[in-house]
């Protein structure tokens, strides 16, 4: 195409030398139109490579944006999360360890108290008791029964609570899986932004649309954001205000 | 008393069940999001429904909202036990008609004390 435009050019010019000797004005005139015409077509050929050049800029500037809003909202924001969950699983662990700790000596001591009756017991059975010994064994046994009930309401009340300290899996659950989503992106951007500079490419990002009752997950730093309930109380209050 | 536990994570199911047997609900059933919940609910039976809000598949508010617009599920109970705390989302959540709202981390206490207080004003009606 180019050296046919550069033929179509070299003749003209040519043309237009023998015509200008010639003292032919038509002909020159005609040899200086077509000359200018292929220019100016170059000319437009430019401007529309531009154009192009600009829209696409324009195209890529969208995402190198979601990028710059990555870097700057949702990575901090996932430093948050993470935390959230190292916070979360400690508080946890450490719940249910401290619970353990109180049930263990109420087992110990149910054990202990047992094994003291049951020898009394058994030196009752062979005979081997006498009249005082019996009557503080009896005693103890009175005594040990209320203790085996108050200990089994409590390790039963504790396991409760270690029970409850394990749902921490789901709401630290949650939160990866909204980390693992924000992974997938960052490494899509950046994928499509290796493309758009490896090729001119089409790319279409699409704007989030912001739906109030999404689902979110656990919230990060609640204290802070004064659209966010932050305990069972503001939630009865909240809904009591509703006429609940 | 048959009691459907609706929650993605089988642990929060588990820690619900467990909780609910103390209370003296024996009776549970299990579905890990609104889309298996349907089917269970549909079949009949259940007279009490525990859901979470944020699952894969049908979330547990849309689950409220087909519950309620289901002619024979209508007036089922709908205790929600979520992690979501927008106050935007606990309002659309009482005008779709829950009867009681829970966030986690939640205690046996305050589920026992949301339990009895929707069956007193089903009782009261």
């Amino acid at each position: 195409m180019a050296s046919m435009n550069k033929d179509i050019q070299l003749d003209a010019a040519r043309a237009l030398v023998t015509a200008l000797e010639n003292n032919d004005d038509t002909t020159a005139g005609k040899q200086l139109a077509i000359l200018t015409q292929s220019h100016e077509s170059q000319l437009f050929k430019d401007v529309g490579k531009l154009t192009r050049e600009l829209h696409e800029a324009l195209n890529n500037f969208n995402i190198d944006s979601r990028l710059v809003d990555l870097a700057q909202n949702d990575i901090p924001n996932t430093r948050d999360r993470l935390n959230f969950v190292i916070t979360t699983t400690e508080e946890a662990a450490h719940k249910t360890l401290s619970h353990i700790d109180k049930t263990m000596p109420l087992a110990q001591e149910l054990r202990e108290t047992a094994e003291k009756i049951d020898e009394s017991w058994l030196r009752f059975r062979k005979k081997e008791m006498n009249a005082d010994e019996f009557r503080q064994l009896v005693k103890e046994i009175e005594a040990y029964l209320p203790t085996v009930k108050q200990h089994a309401d409590q390790v039963h009340a504790n396991l409760s609570e270690m029970t409850l300290a394990q749902g921490f899996q789901d709401l630290t659950g949650q939160v990866i899986r909204q980390v693992i989503s924000l992974v997938e992106e960052v490494e899509a951007s950046l994928v499509q932004l290796v493309k758009v500079a490896g090729k001119h490419q089409q790319n279409v990002t699409t704007k989030k649309e912001i739906d109030p009752i999404k689902a979110e997950g656990p919230q990060i730093n609640a204290q802070d954001n004064p659209n966010v309930v932050n305990n069972q109380d503001d939630v009865d209050d909240l809904l009591s205000s509703l006429g609940f | 008393m048959r009691i459907l536990i609706v929650d993605d994570f089988s642990t929060m199911r588990r820690i619900i069940k467990n909780l609910l047997r103390d209370l003296g609900f024996n009776n549970t059933l299990e579905a890990d999001d609104g889309l298996t919940a349907l089917p269970i609910l549909q079949a009949g039976g259940i007279d009490f429904l525990v859901t979470d809000w944020n699952m894969p598949g049908m979330q547990g508010i849309d689950l409220l909202k087909t519950v309620r617009a289901d002619e024979k599920l209508s007036t089922l109970p709908v205790l929600m036990v979520t992690a979501e705390t927008k106050r935007e989302q606990i309002i659309e959540a009482a005008q779709a008609g829950v009867n009681g709202y829970i966030v986690k981390p939640f205690t046996a206490a305050t589920l026992k004390e949301k339990i009895e207080k929707i069956f007193e004003r089903i009782n009261a009606q």
